[in-house]
């Protein structure tokens, strides 16, 4: 029985570290590669010893597929292509190739040198590993193999990310990584045809929630940052290079743009102009509103965001400045908030999650004095401000996306087991699909019907033409034929070409039925009245009354006889052949009712 | 555990018992778990207990509720096996019960594989190995593998409690709990069922890979026919757990290389095996270090057979020697050749990666037929090109299978690669880099596949001068590198980003070791690649831009600009500008590294350039460097620094117990006067501006340096005792640190330095900087605080993400 085999060895029923392992009809696809932040050892990275037992790695799996750039999607790719010793093909779609490698190196970066780890990949590693990559573009078909393909769709969520379909045969999953069934203010909705899945593997971070209107949260954001530089504070808003950074500082600029604000904002150097670099190369990524303005206006260059430097940290006055990295985990972004920690006119907007150890977490659950090294402690009394502005679908969209696809059987990734459980129910007894929640290391497996391909002859095909119907593609229409199974193959032929083929006699073949009158007139008059009646009925139709007494209509004969036991009934014989069985049954059914009255 | 955790840890036990107070996530309890480990490993678990009850009480309180999240409960069982190792602490937690009345529970199931006492405490678990037998079939990999891990620990902790040294092949003097297992696995054994088999298999390889005691031979003894009649059954069950329980038996030093029954029975399964399982374990025998010759003989012809098939089916009958000629073809090997396009490929990529890996080894078959191997992997990619001429219905069918297959291609690639290492007939290395060039030349090579050939290519030439007289490229190779150019030509011009830094890569490469040999050199100077080289430094991509930084960087050591073109001419005087342009303006740290990588050489070289004004060059590449952002290209200044140290003042002490203790060479030049240099090229403000520097590998790798320059300094005897202004001197690491001092001081005196470098404290700010900038946050105690202070927090809000 053939079936699909799902693992999760990350994202089953957590966030992050996302990971899952896909076999549909022999072969095996990894999904994702990502790692976890909250880790500094090799936990941080999915457990791959568990396909590296089925002996090596690139003969196991036929292809990797990343959905989007984020770490925990992505970040575990090099040390599986360079160090666990992958060399297949990884694919991607094209803005999250460009992307990937400068997250990559950030993060590297950050590893070597604020924790001073040395077995961690390394830049060349990073490359190396992105030459493996094949970019795909939307709703392009790519054959990884003579029998696997993929296929991705846009997921909104960040610049470039993708869902994918991946098919063999006529067995087919769709992973939606992380996406976003709303368009903000960069990116449009994700989107996917009714491509009627075996399973959609779906995200499910806001499993329970249905979201507020992002307005609001932007309304909320424009109205806080506005109050703290108009009563003369700072603003540091940290944040990764790529993704939100753009949004909000699509946000901030059109809102200084149209309150005519004098106070900078800065970001930190060397991101924008690479930001804006890749925004502007993948434009046709990015919304509809964006798309159409870019002509007149390009909406990632920036008049009021000014590169930043170091020493502006210390001007007095007012600013807003995005600094890098997000979770005040070092860097600019770090030595910028110790610096203005101290004053409670200032004002740090977290807008995304923060893993446990970092400054960013500990200022978000209300820790106010910071143990700093050398024992020194920071004590915070600026304002501290969380604002999700993460781009998931919730509940709602989740439940618009599995009706768009429609597929037999969903099954949850990327979320809390609790909430997972809930939209579980909620699928299952709303949309009546079966759903499934697996938890990291565990297997669901689901069978799926066998697919046997039938060849169709040309000759067959042409004889349905013949008729002067034309094919629609809508419009699934009956077509018979015979099915011959020849060197374990099946085709479909006309029964005249069959019969040639396996050199067959051609049988007639006749069903015949015996319907009783109440006539007490002779045969030959009960046969005229049968005539008359169906003559009246079957306009349509080739009645005939032949001169040895029967009535035929098509291929059907009728004839009549009397019984001699009973000389007032008459036995009608009714035969006819398998080609106009329709026909027969009708004229059958229509004639045991009797003869109208009218003519006897 | 120190006072403040002691503090902290009883209002965090209330709160992950409470199901109301939401707990941080799961890598909060991981790294709580990871701490207790430390603490147990340091202090007596008992005494940890009895001084914290609250910890007692979490572990009685977890079994009482019901709601308890999944995460605390697993957390909990988990700590309490880390307790309940040492013996006193079982006891006290009476641990047992804990585990297995927890439905689920299987995390917990780690704590029963430290105590070896868990078997002879008073009242075992009676259920617990069947609930154990039950788990091993668990949905979830983990909980599965854990339970046939523990199931090997629990055996062989009992036999060894049996204390037999050679127990009884009927097992009826063996203990009962290794009994009923040793029951289990021969039951499941015999199953029908696929998994059952596997789970069985799987015990029996972690037991004889885990355990070499004496026992484990009668155990095999007893198991071997069960083992040997999965062997009849077809299909074979579970044939890859099967394999790895052969090679793990074979490999077990408790069995003698005489064991004829196994050797037996390995060479059944070699025989009976399918090709996709049959690979491996050829692969495994070879590797053995001891083993039966016929044994051996028949592997390494398993393994060849697909190749063998493959020169079969192209080459003409008069031909070159074939592998296994005279031998008659496996069925199943050519039934799996022709079956599929990927069973086609998956079995050749398999062959082709075992033969790789067995080639380097010293135990690999003698004589090693590296000609017809060679062969083979030429006619692999020949078939994959569409150059292949086939002979008989097998070769045309594989020459429709395999042609423009990029799987095989690769794996043939890497093995025609490794295969340079030994000694071929010309001829065939002649073909060998002929498939090679037609592979960089063929337009629709990928870009893997093209990384995968300049790699084999650069390994041939590399290899050449090595090789016999007999077979030495020599005079091919101008001719073969002067097509290479055109093709690295046309390569460096690819609209593919990973093309053209591949061509690089090869490039600087080949030019690194083949720079001073005039066929090369000639070669390279008629071809336009210099130019296309110096041309990529403008590339878009910034992967490009750096490797070619380091190829022109590498060329310009060696000279490798056309004298005679009035534009190289140019082009290699304008190099140094281009370069330092390239680290003062490009966008990207890739490419501003590599400069760095390149100045280091050429200075570490004395490339002319440089030596030209060797100050001028260092206070230039130094000033630019301070200022970069990327904190790589400010430790690769100070790496720079330290070779234009080396060279002023003279290399490092060697401390080498061994050498011989040879009298100190005398300085390039007065002390004075090289520090006087130093100063000169800024390299004092640089250094001291980069000790306190905010990324701490450009403050060690400072440090390092100054350390080196303290101590060479010491070595001059003659040092006069300057003692300048002690105020200013004192004050001036300070401002460094306060980055007061924006610009470079040109007029430091070298005696005013020398105080300075005496009033810091080096060897304490190495120490300091040897520990991770993060400590403070990963330290117990900002666990705990973060732990506690999230159950205040995250109750109003919802859990994120990316």
């Amino acid at each position: 029985m053939p079936e699909i085999r799902v693992t999760p060895l990350g994202a089953g029923q957590d966030v992050g570290r996302s990971c899952i392992l896909v076999s549909i009809a022999g072969k095996n696809v990894m999904l994702d590669c990502g790692m976890h932040m909250g880790f500094n050892d090799d936990r941080r990275f999915p457990d791959f010893s568990y396909i590296t037992q089925n002996g090596r790695l690139t003969d196991f799996l036929d292809c990797v597929i990343i959905s989007h750039f984020h770490l925990d999607h992505c970040g575990a790719l090099p040390y599986f292509s360079e160090m666990v010793g992958y060399d297949g093909p990884i694919y991607m779609t094209h803005p999250t190739q460009a992307i990937c490698p400068i997250l990559l190196e950030d993060y590297r970066k950050i590893a070597v040198d604020k924790k001073g780890e040395a077995n961690f990949f390394t830049s060349q590693m990073i490359k190396d590993c992105m030459k493996k990559v094949v970019a795909v573009h939307l709703h392009q078909t790519v054959q990884v193999d003579d029998e696997l393909e993929i296929k991705a769709y846009y997921a909104g969520h960040v610049l470039g990310a993708a869902m994918f379909q991946i098919k063999v045969g006529s067995e087919s999953v769709v992973y939606t990584g992380d996406y976003n069934m709303t368009p903000d203010r960069h990116l449009g909705a994700a989107w996917i045809d009714k491509c009627r899945p075996n399973l959609l593997i779906t995200e499910s971070t806001y499993a329970t929630t249905i979201r507020d209107s992002k307005r609001c949260r932007e309304r909320d954001f424009l109205k806080k940052v506005h109050e703290t530089v108009e009563r003369g504070g700072k603003v540091l808003i940290p944040v990764f290079a790529l993704g939100r950074a753009q949004e909000l500082c699509i946000l901030l600029e059109t809102f200084w743009e149209r309150m005519n604000l004098k106070v900078p904002i800065y970001f930190s150097t060397g991101l924008t102009e690479k930001a804006n670099h890749y925004y502007k190369l993948f434009i046709p990524w990015t919304n509809q509103k964006i798309r159409k303005t870019f002509v007149q206006r390009n909406m990632f260059e920036f008049k009021h965001i000014k590169a930043f430097d170091r020493a502006f940290a210390d001007n007095p006055g007012p600013m807003v400045v995005f600094a890098t990295p997000g979770m005040l985990h070092a860097g600019q972004s770090l030595q910028i908030f110790r610096k203005w920690a101290g004053n409670e006119k200032n004002m740090v907007i977290m807008p995304g999650y923060c893993v446990q150890g970092t400054v960013g977490h500990k200022i978000l659950s209300g820790q106010r004095k910071l143990e700093m090294e050398g024992r020194q402690v920071l004590e915070v009394k600026m304002q501290v401000e969380y604002m999700s502005f993460s781009a998931h679908a919730d509940a709602k969209g989740i439940m618009q996306l599995v009706g768009q696809a429609e597929p037999e059987s969903v099954l949850l990734v990327h979320g809390e087991a609790k909430k997972m459980e809930f939209l579980k129910q909620k699928i299952e007894q709303e949309l009546r699909v079966s759903c499934y929640m697996p938890a990291n290391g565990e297997t669901v497996t689901l069978p799926t019907s066998l697919s046997i391909p039938v060849g169709i002859s040309l000759g067959l095909l042409k004889q349905e033409m013949a008729q002067g119907l034309l094919p629609e593609a809508k419009k699934p229409r009956l077509l018979h034929g015979t099915l011959i199974m020849k060197d374990s193959n099946f085709r479909l032929v006309s029964s005249e070409q069959a019969l040639k083929e396996l050199g067959l006699a051609e049988h007639q073949l006749r069903f015949t039925c015996r319907v009783h009158l109440h006539d007490t007139r002779k045969e030959q008059e009960t046969a005229l009245r049968v005539y008359s009646h169906l003559k009246s009925i079957l306009k349509d139709h080739c009645v005939q009354h032949l001169p040895d007494g029967s009535v035929t209509v098509e291929s059907i004969l009728i004839q009549a006889a009397a019984p001699s036991e009973d000389p007032g009934t008459k036995v009608l014989l009714v035969s006819w052949t398998y080609q106009d069985e329709e026909l027969g049954s009708f004229l059958t059914s229509l004639l045991k009712k009797g003869l109208p009255q009218a003519l006897s | 555990m120190d006072l403040e955790c002691s503090r902290l840890l009883p209002a965090l036990c209330a709160v992950l018992v409470d199901p109301r107070q939401p707990v941080a996530d799961d890598t909060c309890l991981e790294k709580l778990l990871d701490w207790f480990k430390t603490v147990t490993e340091g202090e007596s678990s008992l005494l940890l207990l009895q001084e914290h009850p609250c910890l007692v009480e979490l572990l009685s309180h977890v079994l009482k509720l019901q709601d308890l999240s999944p995460g605390v409960l697993s957390f909990s069982l988990r700590v309490a096996g880390i307790f309940a190792a040492q013996e006193n602490c079982f006891q006290y937690l009476q641990v047992g019960s804990l585990l297995f009345s927890q439905p689920g529970g299987a995390p917990g199931l780690r704590l029963l594989s430290a105590p070896p006492f868990f078997l002879s405490s008073p009242a075992p678990c009676p259920g617990a190995v069947d609930t154990i037998f039950s788990l091993q079939g668990d949905s979830s990999l983990f909980v599965a593998s854990a339970a046939s891990q523990l199931l090997v620990h629990i055996l062989a902790l009992s036999m060894r409690g049996g204390a037999k040294e050679q127990p009884c092949l009927q097992g009826d003097d063996w203990p009962t709990c290794a009994q009923k297992i040793m029951g289990h696995v021969e039951e499941s054994l015999c199953s029908t069922v696929t998994p059952k088999v596997t789970q069985a298999l799987n015990i029996l390889t972690t037991t004889f890979g885990r355990c070499q005691s004496p026992w484990t031979e009668a155990l095999w003894v007893r198991l071997s026919a069960s083992v040997a009649c999965l062997l009849e059954r077809d299909p074979i069950p579970a044939a890859h757990s099967l394999v790895d329980l052969l090679l793990c038996v074979a490999r077990s030093p408790v069995f003698g290389s005489s064991n004829g029954s196994l050797w037996e029975m390995v060479a059944q399964a070699l025989s009976c095996l399918g090709p996709a399982h049959v690979g491996p374990l050829a692969l495994g025998i070879l590797k053995l270090e001891h083993c039966p010759q016929a044994l051996r003989t028949q592997a390494f012809q398993v393994l060849l057979q697909p190749l063998a098939c493959v020169l079969k089916a192209t080459v003409q009958a008069p031909g070159p020697l074939g592998l296994l000629d005279g031998m008659a073809d496996d069925a199943m090997m050519v039934d799996a050749l022709l079956a599929s396009k990927s069973s086609c490929a998956g079995l050749l990529c398999r062959t082709l990666a075992h033969l790789e890996e067995l080639q380097p080894l010293p135990q690999r078959p003698s004589p090693w037929p590296q000609a017809p191997l060679l062969g083979a992997a030429v006619t692999v990619l020949r078939l994959c090109d569409g150059s292949a001429t086939p002979v008989s219905s097998v070769g045309g069918h594989l020459c429709a299978t395999l042609a423009g297959c990029v799987r095989v291609q690769r794996a043939a690639l890497d093995f025609l690669g490794m295969l340079s290492q030994g000694t071929s007939p010309q001829e065939l290395v002649t073909q060998a880099l002929a498939v090679l060039l037609e592979c960089l030349k063929s337009p629709g090579s990928s870009p893997t596949v093209l990384k995968k050939a300049f790699q084999a290519t650069l390994r041939w030439l590399l290899s050449s001068p090595k090789t016999s007289s007999c077979s030495d490229l020599g005079p091919h190779i101008p001719q073969f590198l002067r097509e290479l150019f055109l093709v690295l030509q046309k390569r460096l011009c690819s609209p593919c980003w990973e093309v053209r830094d591949s061509a690089l890569e090869f490039l600087t490469q080949l030019s690194r070791h083949w720079g001073g040999e005039a066929d090369f050199r000639c070669a390279l100077l008629a071809s336009e690649v210099p130019e296309l080289a110096w041309q990529l430094l403008q590339d878009p991509e910034s992967y490009v831009r750096a490797s070619a930084v380091t190829a022109t960087g590498q060329l310009s050591s060696w000279g490798l600009h056309d004298p005679t073109s009035p534009q190289h001419a140019v082009a290699r005087q304008s190099l140094l500008r281009e370069l330092l342009r390239i680290l003062s303006a490009d966008s990207e740290g890739f490419p501003r590294r590599a400069v760095m990588q390149v100045f280091t050489e050429w200075l570490r070289d004395g490339h002319a350039d440089v030596t030209r004004d060797t100050e001028q060059f260092v206070a230039t590449v130094l000033q630019v460097a301070s200022r970069d952002l990327d904190w790589e290209v400010r430790v690769q200044g100070l790496e720079l620094a330290l070779v234009f140290l080396g060279q002023t003042l003279g290399p490092p002490h060697t401390h080498c117990p061994y050498a011989v203790a040879l009298p100190e060479a005398a300085p390039a030049r007065p002390l004075t006067e090289a520090l006087r240099a130093l100063c000169h090229v800024g390299l004092f403000d640089f250094a001291f501006r980069a000790l306190f520097d905010c990324d701490r590998p450009v403050a060690q790798k400072s440090c390092d340096l100054l350390l080196f320059l303290r101590d060479k300094i010491a070595s001059y005897n003659s040092l006069r005792e300057a003692s300048p202004n002690t105020d200013s001197v004192e004050a001036a690491p300070w401002r460094w640190r306060a980055h007061e001092q924006t610009q470079p001081q040109e007029d430091q005196e070298p005696e005013a330095v020398l105080a300075m470098l005496r009033s810091l404290d080096l060897e304490g700010l190495q120490s300091t900087l040897a520990e991770s900038s993060d400590h403070v946050e990963k330290s117990p105690q900002s666990l705990l605080q973060d732990m506690l202070a999230t159950g205040g927090f995250l109750q109003g809000d919802e859990a994120d993400c990316y």
